[in-house]
């Protein structure tokens, strides 16, 4: 069965690495439910505990928000959705992101006021298979029972991020890979409390609430960005996606035409790109070759899904190519 | 995330490592079982019927006034009574003026924002079939003294 994201098809490689995705995803959601009812069960008056709990909790949003946007984004385009389903995946990123940002000041708030107010957490005993010991043993045996399996899964999903050109994985691959620090955060606050620091744990709940903040803003940042159409970027925001270069040198190569430069934005998995291309000589184009251009192109790679090309007198600003200076 | 971050974390722990040559563990921030064993406990009365109950002349009386007793001779502390109405005394454990009180509460006390909740160290079930746990409470954040006090109500015959 060949999967394809709306018009797309997807290249035997990436439909395989896509296929890897979802089943990591799923395995991040089954890891998830134990860890968040592990904690759950030991939670008792830590403000870390509860902090590291709730990021356990948000960590559910970015693993659906993945399975339920490759879902949509598989959607053909029909005549009332002429560009398809792609964006699915910017407004998933965008609303994972809020809920961030939303729970990561509420926490801030939260763990600020326990340390001004100079509340002291209390945890008591627990009795498990008839002895009895402190709660924070249980607690900390816990966090560090759960805090690396994330690392390693955030590893995994990183590389297909890349491959599949999917910014929401992105983000929750990076999310993961960062856990242990959430982890280590509640061990060190759970374990000022047992050394009789009642401050520490308050502290730690600060530190993991502003990580998750942190991821908050600099997600929120990524998602506007892409749902505002700024220029395709790769995967990881890091530097403009090559293919736009790859497109415009493969029209620049065509003898027909004189100078190119395309407008590219970022559909979510796929590119919509127009093409703007100067003719050498404007009476002479023809149908055919415009619609010859056009399926190379789709051809330099299967993220270019949706391509025009219009031919004009002129390139726009917008588009035009900063490493050639020559241009006006 | 990023190195800051990391290096908070780095520091967080050397912290307690250096701080870490407490006696006890947990510890107690303002050191309440150290100060109360073999000194005075100090106790906080609601009355409440059978658990809780003192005289005019001052004389202490019910199950929970017997636990206190009991659980004060393991850790050879002199019990001192105060009684009180519940908001009072939770104002005074609260403020580190008394250590712990009773007066029949239970583990759905309206109380346990100021004050740390122990394990119940008895059940009863009431004439309309509801099931109660009968708790004590502790000052807040005393850890150790917390846990040592959950210890004696966990090996009553009566705890659940």
């Amino acid at each position: 069965m060949t999967i394809s994201f709306g018009h797309t098809a997807l290249p035997a490689k990436q439909a395989e690495i896509l296929k890897k995705a979802i089943r990591l995803e799923w395995i991040t959601i089954a890891f998830l439910a134990v860890s968040v009812t592990l904690v759950f069960l030991v939670l008792g008056n830590s403000q870390a505990m509860k902090a590291a709990w709730i990021e356990d909790l948000l960590s559910f949003i970015p693993p659906i928000v993945f399975l339920v946007a490759v879902r949509v984004a598989r959607r053909k385009p029909t005549v009332k959705h002429p560009y398809g389903y792609h964006r699915s995946v910017g407004v998933g990123h965008l609303v994972a992101a809020v809920a961030l940002v939303t729970m990561g000041s509420f926490l801030i708030v939260d763990s600020a006021s326990g340390l001004l107010a100079a509340e002291h957490p209390s945890i008591g005993s627990v009795e498990l298979f008839g002895q009895v010991f402190w709660l924070g043993w249980l607690m900390m045996g816990v966090m560090a029972l759960i805090a690396l399996p994330p690392v390693f899964i955030g590893r995994a999903k990183m590389k297909l991020a890349r491959e599949l050109h999917d910014k929401v994985l992105y983000a929750d691959a990076d999310m993961n890979k960062a856990d242990w620090m959430t982890a280590v955060g509640s061990i060190v606050g759970v374990g000022g409390i047992g050394l009789g620091l009642w401050w520490a744990d308050s502290a730690a709940a600060l530190f993991i609430a502003g990580s998750i903040l942190w991821d908050g803003v600099k997600n929120i940042r990524a998602a506007i960005e892409d749902l505002m159409d700024m220029r395709a970027m790769t995967f990881d925001d890091a530097k403009p996606h090559p293919i736009v270069d790859q497109v415009d040198d493969y029209l620049r190569s065509l003898d027909w035409i004189a100078d190119a430069g395309s407008r590219v934005r970022d559909q979510g998995h796929v590119f919509h790109i127009e093409a703007f291309v100067v003719p050498r000589h404007p009476r002479e184009i023809t149908v055919t070759q415009l619609d010859e251009a056009r399926e190379a192109c789709v051809d330099l790679d299967w993220k270019v899904q949706d391509i025009v090309i219009v031919p004009v007198p002129e390139l726009p600003d917008v588009v035009r190519d900063p490493r050639v200076s020559s241009h006006r | 995330m990023n190195t800051p971050a990391i290096r908070a974390l780095a520091a967080a722990g050397l912290v307690l490592s250096l701080t870490g040559c407490a006696s006890q563990f947990p510890a107690d921030p303002d050191g309440t079982l150290e100060r109360v064993t073999g000194g005075t406990l100090r106790v906080g009365l609601s009355p409440n019927g059978n658990w809780a109950d003192m005289t005019d002349g001052g004389e202490a009386s019910g199950i929970e006034v017997t636990l206190v007793e009991e659980f004060a001779d393991t850790i050879d502390a002199e019990v001192v009574w105060t009684e009180g109405g519940e908001e009072k005394l939770f104002t005074d454990l609260a403020a580190g003026r008394l250590d712990m009180v009773i007066g029949g509460l239970t583990d759905t006390t309206p109380w346990s924002e100021k004050a740390a909740i122990t394990k119940p160290f008895d059940q009863v079930t009431t004439d309309d079939g509801a099931t109660r746990k009968h708790v004590m409470a502790a000052a807040m954040g005393e850890n150790a003294f917390l846990v040592e006090l959950e210890r004696f109500l966990g090996s009553q015959e009566s705890a659940p």
